[in-house]
């Protein structure tokens, strides 16, 4: 290969870094975006046996929400192999021992269940807050949108903007308010 | 299905220094056509020395035919090429209209492929005019500068207006027309 054609080659195998903030974000509508770009299948030259996956940094893990009564109702089943070794874990159990696992375990079982998968999850990391080693932060040069919009704290506008923004209707004069 | 394919060698096809893009020089060599004189076999392979042969070799006057009369054997014609490789191929109960297509494909060849998988059907040097894809072609410039984690660039893009953003914007309007 001549060194034109190498660095060419370098260039269309590139691996990229990207970042995903995971709070106020359904672990399982996240874990099919990241799956994308993970396994590399939104780029053209995608191909099973082409190792182009990307790496994918995932922030506040912690922070993640379920829909509905999921935190109360999914169960995590785990059997040690033993006698009596089935264990039912409930999600928010699961969560308050490791912030990260629900989001990794959703990853893991939207992908297919072939011998890639393992190598692939390898490019996935997760951390439950916002703290990133800084040589991996280093590498990062995409941001991926989060399917969900972030709502906005009440008590997180400024005074300002509260005063600025149009209001509709007001309290009746002699309205007490409690 | 077979899984032939998975013991075949794999390659892909090629033309001895572009062959065509310039000038074309005839891959085929010479060609023998074995058959014999009365069996039924070979009935096909006679009509078609009868009828067709000396227009073929007429036309390709590069190519070198040679027809060999052996009893008692069934026919086959057997090509060699510029580069060495033979190719035989067995016409028992062939028409001659078959034999006649056979003599095309091994004139048009540009060498024997029996026995690989041809990966790809065709060939080029210049797979791509504008260049290969590389995951900076339809990159935004602006992410050059940007700082990560980008809350701008990390909120879904809207195609609708909400709520609170059709309401501020009325406002605006509001305003304007009490500054007219």
């Amino acid at each position: 290969m001549s060194s034109l054609k190498r660095v060419q080659q370098w260039a269309t195998f590139a691996r990229i870094w990207h970042i995903y903030d995971a709070s106020w974000q359904n672990p399982f509508q996240s874990a099919g975006l990241l799956k994308k770009y993970l396994m590399g299948t939104y780029k053209p030259i995608y191909h099973p046996l082409n190792d182009c996956g990307d790496h994918v940094v995932v922030i506040n893990s912690g922070d993640i929400a379920l829909p509905g009564d999921e935190w109360k109702k999914r169960v995590y089943f785990h059997h040690t192999g033993y006698p009596r070794g089935a264990s039912w874990t409930l999600a928010w159990q699961l969560h308050k021992k490791d912030p990260t696992l629900v989001l990794k375990k959703a990853v893991y079982n939207s992908m297919d269940g072939n011998l890639q998968r393992r190598y692939t999850m390898e490019r996935l990391h997760i951390y439950p807050d916002a703290n990133v080693p800084a040589d991996i932060m280093k590498n990062i040069s995409n941001q991926l949108a989060t399917p969900r919009e972030v709502p906005k704290r009440l008590d997180h506008y400024s005074e300002k903007e509260v005063e600025e923004f149009p209001k509709i209707m007001d309290y009746p004069k002699n309205y007490i308010l409690r | 299905m077979s899984n032939s394919h998975l013991l075949m060698k794999a390659g892909f096809i090629t033309s001895p220094a572009q062959n065509g893009v310039g000038r074309y020089v005839c891959q085929l060599q010479r060609v023998v056509l074995k058959f014999c004189k009365n069996n039924g076999s070979s009935r096909g392979v006679r009509d078609f020395i009868e009828s067709d042969l000396v227009n073929f070799a007429k036309d390709h006057p590069g190519v070198v035919v040679y027809l060999k009369p052996r009893r008692h054997r069934g026919p086959v014609i057997v090509a060699e090429y510029l580069n060495g490789e033979k190719q035989h191929v067995y016409c028992r109960n062939f028409t001659s209209e078959v034999v006649s297509k056979w003599l095309t494909l091994l004139k048009n060849q540009q060498g024997n492929h029996e026995g690989m998988r041809l990966r790809k059907m065709w060939h080029t040097d210049h797979p791509s005019i504008q260049g290969p894809w590389t995951p900076y072609t339809f990159r935004e410039p602006s992410l050059n500068l940007a700082e990560f984690p980008n809350d701008k660039l990390s909120s879904p893009a809207s195609l609708e207006p909400s709520a609170t953003d059709r309401l501020i914007e009325a406002f605006k309007k509001q305003q304007l027309k009490e500054l007219e």
